[in-house]
């Protein structure tokens, strides 16, 4: 009982344990599937878990995002236009269209962030309208067949690296939201925000300003994993980014931010993003066939219920942990 | 005498239709403890919010020491050293006590955050205060108390220079606030100017200076604290005398019929053995400490929570236990303590929030007799002396002690057999005070059979036909309403030893004799 209590109480070893059981698992159908796949997994990680970061911080400041999964469709139709090889691609220099791409993403967060605060129309109308419309808009700008050829420095951000380079940005990723969260002021005030937003205007602390930057900082994070995206599957199709605002949001809560707003940290959400890959990963391997997908589908349903009801005894408890300690 | 911090010169705001200020002026001296009193909805939050800049005045100015402040800014406000701590808590529960004492104002070095900088000051700044708290966990897992303080020790790290203090000791126990007194006496010595605004006079007199009234917006008096009594500040608030503790005399409504008989009722741990019987036009007051059992055992009798031993019955039929809907369709009616998430839905109109009750009565096929309802209100209104410009506000526009009219008022519309107060008037002002007493009785004219549950000694005596004292979760006396005295409730009410101990201390806060 004790130790169930830990557990609920510490989101991260929690997670751990279930990697731990999961990787175990795998192990004893295959020896080799540890060895075989940890670096996919990481890899795999790589889209969900730089959005995440970002997404993390709007739902700590007691909002939503759920158009990532569009925007980055968009995003990656953008940079396929502009810098493919072949038609209907420009052919443009690869770092035009990342900048481009980049600041596309800033420029819908902030925009998404205005509607919210200026507008004060709610988070996830805004955001759900949006999911439709870029929806809509990446269809029409692949149109017909997919966007292939792309120049291969683009490609090597994807492939290349004897540490995958891709890894190594969502790692830098990672650890600037850290440090953002832990060891700067703006990190404190989306904390503050999230928990009491009455109080954290009292505490002249700027609710635009904040929120601004959470959604600018998401629509900036998705546009590079966009980027990252077509550059690993040199592909972009109008099912790219599909669903990827719901997995985003899977992790983000079962990684132990409340959806409420104010409370979780960094580490639960990379852990949770590693833990969902990971259970997608393994459905694979154990080749299923079709019935992985519903199976993929029921665990994740089942972990964010899991989340949201231990978050739940934990509060009761008094004791659920802060967001900032680490 | 010390120099003046602040003066404020003919402030006036004005929201829609109603002058919450009227041209108030008010100066605070260099270390002064300042009472603000009045009544619920004489503007009192209205001064504090132009004061921290929450709230931009129409016309007049603030200045501290002599430089014109700049209204409506939060920041400029509090750079000039004004800080205030609510009513609520507002510190923030996810964020540990070194956050909740700096954010906003974070010590960085460069870009990054100094947390060890911050750590230091934060046990400095506690300790200023005789604190020693584990500044590293979340605010959530503090006492109310020790939070509260913490928003104190974040004024203090602001160089705060007049701070303002809004009901602190609401949610306090006895203890607690003889501690928040003391600290408060000793930021005064320090030359800190503190503005106290509370109901509870006895606070005001122990702890003030000088004492401000406003009322319905406007100023009444400042005078210094040796200058006014009891009588004469409650006076000065209500504009009228006003004896909100006259004895309730005759027992008008009361009758020898009994409407809830309660018999050897037991819940494990609550309370056990609870009999009491409230007759059709009664006043039964439940008296005792916090935390005797008296709230647990009004919600057993509503069917909120179940019981394991005895019955509860009802114009002499038995209660189905457990069941809230068998209690109100049994007729009993309870208005809770904490009338603002369990008795009220702020954001809905005053209107709807008075005919919530009785809309079965005001429909016919499902649908709502709008022209029935609207009169129904109006009456109501009238009845209650509800101050509001327009019944079509949301309830959260009115002021605590109209608020808690409206809670009545929805049980007025549609007559319950019994109705159970919980705390009626807690937080409430003298004026709102009488008037929801007098509402009390009016029911129980009417031949309803209440139940009332206080920690307002003078307001059980004042209201009660009989009392029952409740002490670890037993009845532990009746006494007479008409003839019983404060000490003889507190007798009962105290734990066996304690009394003794406390009658020598001679205190008897907890129990608060407002």
């Amino acid at each position: 009982m004790r130790a169930l209590a830990i557990l609920i109480r510490n989101r991260e070893a929690g997670l751990l344990l279930l990697i731990g059981i999961l990787t175990l698992a795998a192990s004893l159908v295959d020896p080799s599937f540890v060895a075989a796949n940890w670096l996919d997994i990481l890899i795999n990680s790589v889209p969900a878990l730089i959005i995440a970061c970002g997404v993390m911080l709007v739902i700590v400041c007691g909002e939503i995002d759920i158009s990532v999964g569009s925007l980055l469709g968009v995003l990656a139709a953008m940079l396929g236009l502009l810098c493919s090889t072949s038609a209907p691609g420009m052919g443009l220099h690869p770092w035009l269209g990342i900048a481009v791409v980049l600041a596309a993403g800033g420029v819908v967060g902030l925009c998404t962030g205005c509607l919210v605060v200026f507008g004060r129309v709610p988070s996830i109308i805004v955001t759900l309208g949006l999911l439709i419309a870029l929806d809509g808009a990446q269809d029409w700008m692949i149109g017909g067949g997919d966007i292939k050829n792309f120049p291969s420095q683009l490609r090597w951000l994807g492939t290349g690296g004897r540490v995958p380079v891709d890894l190594c940005i969502a790692a830098g990723v990672v650890f600037a939201t850290w440090i953002v969260c832990n060891r700067m002021a703006m990190g404190r005030r989306i904390y503050a925000l999230g928990s009491n937003p009455a109080s954290a205007r009292l505490a002249g602390i700027s609710e635009a300003r904040t929120k601004l930057f959470a959604f600018t900082v998401t629509g900036l994070l998705t546009g590079l994993a966009a980027i990252l995206w077509v550059a690993k599957f040199g592909n972009v199709s109008t099912s790219t980014g599909v669903g990827l605002e719901l997995k985003v949001v899977t992790c983000v809560v079962v990684g132990g931010v409340a959806i409420t707003g104010g409370r979780g940290r960094l580490a639960g959400v990379v852990l949770a993003v590693i833990l969902i890959t990971m259970i997608r990963t393994v459905l694979n391997f154990m080749d299923l066939g079709p019935e992985a997908v519903k199976w993929q589908r029921a665990i994740e349903g089942a972990m964010i219920l899991l989340a949201v009801v231990t978050d739940h005894f934990g509060q009761r408890d008094g004791r659920a942990k802060g967001g900032l300690s680490g | 005498m010390s120099d003046a911090l602040l003066a404020i010169e003919d402030l006036s705001k004005a929201y829609g239709g109603v002058q919450a200020l009227g041209k108030v002026s008010l100066g605070i001296r260099t270390g002064e403890v300042h009472a603000l009193c009045g009544e619920n909805g004489a503007g009192k939050s209205t001064l504090i919010k132009c004061l921290t800049g929450v709230v931009k005045p129409d016309a007049g100015t603030i200045s501290v020491s002599g430089k014109l402040l700049e209204t409506g800014d939060v920041r400029l406000a509090e750079a000039a050293g004004i800080a205030v701590i609510h009513q609520e808590s507002t510190s923030f529960p996810d964020l540990d006590a070194v956050d909740n004492l700096f954010v906003g104002r974070e010590v960085k070095k460069g870009l990054l955050l100094d947390r060890a900088a911050m750590e230091k000051q934060a046990v400095v700044a506690l300790g200023r205060l005789g604190l020693q708290l584990e500044v590293g966990r979340p605010l959530r897992s503090f006492t109310v108390a020790h939070r509260q303080m913490v928003e104190m020790a974040r004024a203090l790290l602001r160089d705060c220079r007049l701070l303002i203090m809004d009901e602190p000791t609401a949610s306090l126990s006895a203890r607690e606030t003889e501690i928040l007194l003391d600290l408060v006496k000793g930021l005064r010595a320090d030359g800190v100017s503190v503005l106290y605004v509370s109901h509870r006079l006895e606070e005001v007199f122990a702890l003030a200076d000088r004492v401000t009234v406003l009322r319905d917006g406007q100023l009444v008096a400042t005078s210094a604290i040796d200058a006014i009594d009891h009588a004469g500040l409650i006076k000065q608030m209500v504009g009228r005398e006003v004896d909100a503790l006259t004895r309730h005399g005759s027992h008008e409504g009361s009758t020898q019929q009994p409407c809830l008989e309660v018999r050897g009722l037991g819940s494990s741990g609550l309370f056990e053995d609870i009999s009491l019987t409230v007759h059709r036009g009664e006043i039964l007051g439940l008296g005792g400490l916090v935390g005797a059992g008296r709230s647990e055992v009004a919600r057993a009798i509503f069917g909120v929570d179940a019981y394991q031993h005895g019955a509860v019955l009802v114009g002499g039929r038995q209660l189905e236990g457990g069941s809230v809907r068998a209690a109100m369709k049994a007729g009993i009616a309870l208005v809770p303590e904490d009338r603002q998430h369990e008795g009220l839905v702020l954001p809905m109109p005053i209107s709807e929030n008075l005919t919530m009750a009785a809309l079965p009565e005001l429909s016919r096929f499902g649908l709502i007799d709008s022209r029935e309802e609207s009169k129904l209100v109006s009456e109501l209104v009238a009845r209650l002396s509800v101050r509001t410009g327009d019944p079509d506000l949301p309830v959260e526009s009115l002021s605590g002690g109209n608020q808690q009219k409206v809670v009545l008022g929805k049980w007025l519309a549609n007559r319950p057999d019994l109705l159970i107060l919980d705390e009626p008037t807690r937080g409430v002002d003298v004026g709102a005070k009488a008037e929801i007493h007098r509402l009390i009785r009016e029911l129980a004219a009417q031949g309803t059979a209440t139940l009332v549950i206080s920690s307002d000694l003078p307001e059980l005596l004042a209201i009660s036909d009989r009392i029952l004292v409740m002490e670890g979760g037993r009845i532990r006396g009746e006494l007479d309403g008409t003839r019983a005295t404060q000490e003889e409730v507190l007798r009962l009410a105290l734990p066996a030893g304690e009394a003794s101990r406390r009658a020598a201390r001679g205190n008897t806060r907890e129990v608060s004799a407002s």
